[in-house]
């Protein structure tokens, strides 16, 4: 068991290509929380961002032979959970314009389960944590994507590079304006 | 340097990844402009409360979900194997050899030598039927071609005159004479 925590995702995904279930197993166990957390402050919407990590997780099971050994497994994988929520987000966009009177249980605020009983100090920090969290949601997607990455999921400016598919200046430069602009917006907040 | 240059630059500066000479640049700024400085402090806060969310899980259900869409993701794959193969052929698969096996005969006979592409003649009469057949009316020409029967290359001159070498030839055991 504890060597199979030393394969790398790399590894693991080979295995997983040769018919090792097992190995998709584990690479499900490393990714979905990571994916999950990335995919709902993306989309700030519970339901919806699990339903995306489903399918980005289906993606690796169904089309698993479509990773080629060229790039980091966490890109490749990042990369379709992005595709996904910004599809989703578009999508909901559409039916929003059409639907403006229809809020629904896409549109509800998130709560974080409580675990424990709340403190004056857990309330003020479930209470900023939400105030960045809306701050995110006003970001735009090309803002989001980056600044999410970099500053939640703290991956590299390469990696980041490779999974938005933008030049690294180019990244660069966005997360330092989306840094600037969440400054700004929660400055407001306080 | 401006604001905007410095905008520009605080992440880089934040995160140490300025040369020196723009390192002293933007503390030279921070020097004559507070508001800059407390940009920066700003800045900071935002990345280290973005560090500091909390992960999201997902639900209790993710893992049986998963399995089940998989589940369902097997079956359909099997279902579509066995109603779209014939004899382990799928349409497309099957239709692609038809054409090579078309394509093959085609050009077989487009390259087969033409002496061989000719029809061959069948007898539709046994050998038995053959020698049972009437025989033919005698030609009144016959003669004429058993005359011409003889050999052609005969020599129209005189006949060359036949010598007589018995004498002359002596056998083993021939005494001379």
């Amino acid at each position: 068991m504890a060597d199979e925590f030393s394969y790398t995702d790399e590894e693991l995904i080979a295995r997983f290509q040769d018919g090792d279930e097992q190995a998709y197993v584990e690479l499900v166990n490393r990714y979905r929380n990571r994916l999950m957390t990335f995919v709902y402050r993306f989309v700030n919407d519970m339901e919806k961002a699990e339903d995306i990590v489903q399918d980005t997780l289906m993606k690796l099971y169904t089309h698993r032979h479509y990773y080629r050994n060229i790039a980091k497994f966490s890109t490749w994988i990042y990369t379709i959970a992005g595709n996904f929520a910004k599809t989703e987000l578009r999508r909901k966009k559409r039916h929003k314009v059409t639907n403006l009177s229809q809020m629904g249980f896409d549109d509800r605020e998130y709560q974080l389960p409580s675990v424990e009983p709340e403190t004056g100090e857990t309330a003020q920090g479930h209470f900023a944590e939400k105030k960045i969290q809306m701050a995110i949601q006003e970001l735009p997607l090309h803002f989001r994507t980056v600044v999410i990455l970099r500053d939640i999921q703290e991956l590299s400016y390469e990696e980041i590079s490779k999974i938005v598919d933008v030049p690294l200046g180019t990244v660069k430069s966005r997360i330092n304006r989306a840094r600037l602009q969440l400054q700004q917006s929660l400055k407001e907040f306080r | 340097m401006d604001r905007y240059q410095f905008e520009d630059l605080i992440s880089d500066y934040i995160e140490n990844n300025l040369s020196m000479s723009q390192r002293k640049q933007v503390e030279a700024y921070l020097e004559e402009t507070p508001e800059a400085k407390q940009q920066i402090e700003s800045v900071k806060q935002v990345m280290a409360s973005m560090k500091s969310m909390p992960g999201i899980s997902t639900s209790a259900e993710f893992m049986n979900n998963l399995n089940r869409h998989i589940s369902a993701e097997k079956e359909a794959k099997s279902v579509v194997k066995s109603t779209y193969s014939f004899a382990g052929y799928t349409p497309l698969m099957a239709s692609l050899s038809a054409v090579v096996v078309i394509a093959v005969v085609m050009l077989g006979l487009e390259f087969m030598p033409e002496s061989s592409n000719q029809a061959t003649f069948t007898p539709t009469m046994t050998e038995q039927q053959i020698n049972d057949l009437p025989a033919l009316p005698a030609n009144p020409n016959d003669s004429m071609l058993a005359e011409s029967d003889e050999d052609s290359t005969n020599y129209d001159e005189d006949t060359p005159v036949k010598r007589n070498f018995d004498n002359k030839i002596q056998r083993v055991g021939n005494k001379r004479p």
